[in-house]
């Protein structure tokens, strides 16, 4: 129960820090000693980023860019799982292939920043969108596939089979019966796609310089300057960048446990 | 309709699990696929249904070959051993689904839902998922699904092994009933003799993937093709016997009658029905040791041994006799069988 306690301080802290200093004016945010509780709220800041600044553009980008992604990446990383789990491919293929999807993640992702750079400049990519949506899903592919096998690999063939039979289209089977029966599984892997493209940071700074495509994440440390660090400004937005994320995830908590948790236990 | 296999093989890698099957089922009849766990018997079933690729040979039903032809459009219906309802889905979801992808009207399906679940009694059941099914309740469900539309032919692979013992006489006796009302051509598939004997017009005994006899069940169990299919249908099983046929003689260490047969080395096999047991010293008699009794109620199994020979006689219910007790047998020397030693696969004539 102690260390419940010390836990929940040491994840929180930072979180009610950050919450606090976007409240703030900006005198109190440098107040000797700190005002824990004690002092006037102001929106301020909270207006300066999302209606003076353009940060309510970053956040519509980065909206953009996890969901549209995310969603690729469920959807190709899917059925890909789905082929390397029930089919049996010659000289070991499937087997093959999954090693290979998974070995993509091996290399440190800096390693990739600058080839993927001058593709995208050469495909005239660069400062858009679809860059990060490209990027992202190929980055949370192996992911997908590898989740998704688990939870696939847990679906009796029979019941494909006996969908076969009925009469259905493999793809018809696919989506009818053993889709809704990982569920859970979706689910879970959707948020830890959302999660990661969300927090990007690497590939979006090295793939985006100007606001049309610029991400929360970006945008919130281009606020360091040469001359001032606008915490105010940079809490409100990391405040507000917080929620789409805290929402998503409650909302999925009923299958996150399930899905996480999924094959561990027969039943 | 008529299903045919035509020297029919399937390979798993170097091994054959099915070799060379060749087999013409009538339409309407109720074949049974008889043999021990992996002889290939699920796997003939799965070539049917197109979920297991045939290796050679070709697959026939109502003279199309089938051999390339998808599994959704076989137009089969195949009730699993696990049932496989789909669980997500209610009673009524899971008996609508082959009706669904065919994308019959709502109504259609409807009716003909409630049609198949009256037939089967299971319309209580209707608004329910499978998990809240018991094991009768879900081979009813499974059984439903397949007949709601009407399929070329059923194939049925052991649905009634999860059962207890009570509830899988009572299922076979419907299924067996079921069959005849709907005259459906039917494969099943099934280790149990006992199921064999009693649902099927004809069995097709498999052993190794390779087919040992495909005949009535009575003539399966009167006249075996050979000691494979001698031993493994009949509960208890059949007695064997070795020795040879020297000058129109059968001898061995227990028995010695004339047989008007050429010289061998054979294994002579009666079946317990065929050797009677007496307390009483007869003449003839073979005196042998008791080695245990079972009492069935009806009737009374009697294990016995002459030597080191051990026979299993089936005698009346009310046969008593104790553990080392010496009995006298008799052997019905004209219902036996004989299987050449050298060739058990052959019944010498």
């Amino acid at each position: 129960m102690g260390l419940l306690v010390l836990a929940l301080l040491v994840a929180l802290a930072p979180v009610y820090w950050m919450v606090t200093i976007s409240l703030k004016t900006e005198i109190d945010q440098f107040a000797r000693p700190p005002k824990w509780f004690t002092f006037t709220p102001t929106l301020e800041h909270y207006y300066d980023a999302f209606v003076t600044r353009s940060f309510s553009e970053y956040l519509l980008t980065s909206a953009i860019v996890a969901v549209v992604s995310t969603a690729c990446a469920l959807v190709i990383g899917t059925l890909a799982a789905y082929a390397l789990t029930r089919f049996r491919l010659p000289y070991n293929l499937d087997r093959k292939l999954s090693l290979w999807i998974l070995s993509t993640r091996m290399f440190p992702a800096i390693v990739t920043a600058v080839p993927l750079f001058l593709m995208m400049r050469d495909l005239r990519l660069v400062n858009t969108k679809a860059a990060l949506i490209i990027v992202y899903t190929g980055f949370n592919l192996p992911f997908v596939v590898w989740m998704m096998r688990g939870f696939f690999a847990e679906v009796p063939r029979d019941l494909e089979e006996a969908a076969l039979v009925d009469g259905d289209s493999r793809l018809g089977a696919l989506v009818r019966v053993v889709l809704p029966l990982v569920t859970p599984g979706l689910a879970a892997t959707a948020v830890f796609c959302l999660i990661v493209c969300w927090n990007e940071f690497l590939f979006a700074l090295v793939l985006t310089q100007t606001d049309a495509a610029m991400t929360l994440p970006v945008g919130i440390a281009g606020r360091v300057t040469q001359y001032e660090i606008k915490w105010g400004v940079m809490s409100a937005a990391g405040a507000v960048a917080m929620v789409p994320i805290l929402v998503f995830a409650l909302a999925m908590q009923k299958y996150l446990v399930r899905g996480l948790s999924l094959g561990a236990v027969k039943g | 309709m008529p299903i045919k296999f035509q020297n029919v093989s399937k390979l798993f890698g170097d091994l054959p699990v099915v070799d060379d099957l060749s087999l013409e089922i009538d339409d309407g009849e109720f074949v049974v696929l008889l043999g021990p766990s992996g002889c290939g018997k699920t796997t003939t079933l799965r070539m049917l249904a197109g979920l297991e690729s045939v290796t050679s040979g070709d697959i026939f039903i109502n003279n199309e070959r089938l051999n390339d032809v998808p599994t959704q459009q076989r137009d089969l219906a195949m009730v699993f051993q696990s049932y496989a309802l789909y669980p997500h889905m209610t009673i009524a979801e899971n008996i609508a689904y082959p009706l669904r992808v065919r994308k019959l009207g709502q109504n259609e399906r409807r009716n003909r839902v409630l049609r198949v679940a009256k037939l089967l009694e299971i319309e209580a059941l209707l608004g329910r998922k499978p998990r809240h099914l018991s094991g009768g309740e879900r081979q009813r469900v499974a059984l439903a699904r397949a007949i709601v539309r009407e399929p070329r032919a059923y194939l049925m692979d052991e649905p009634l092994s999860n059962l207890d013992a009570r509830l899988r006489v009572q299922m076979r006796g419907e299924l067996k009933r079921l069959q005849h009302q709907l005259g459906t051509t039917t494969i099943y598939v099934t280790h149990d003799q006992a199921e064999a004997m009693t649902l099927a017009s004809r069995v097709a005994v498999m052993k190794k993937g390779r087919l040992q006899q495909f005949d009535t069940p009575l003539n399966i169990y009167n006249q075996p093709a050979n000691r494979f299919v001698a031993e493994f249908v009949g509960s208890p099983s059949m007695n064997f016997i070795e020795g040879r046929i020297e000058h129109g003689t059968f001898v061995s260490d227990v028995l010695k009658f004339p047989i008007d047969r050429a010289d061998e080395e054979v294994s002579l096999g009666i079946r317990p029905e065929h050797v009677h047991v007496s307390t009483q010293s007869q003449d003839g008699g073979i005196p042998a040791q008791v080695y245990v009794t079972e009492l069935m109620g009806n009737e009374t199994f009697v294990f016995l041994s002459i030597g080191s020979q051990k026979l299993i006689a089936r005698a009346a219910a009310d046969f008593r006799a104790d553990e080392e007790s010496t009995v006298w047998v008799r052997i019905e020397t004209a219902k036996a069988h004989f299987f050449l030693k050298r060739n058990p696969q052959i019944t010498p004539i």
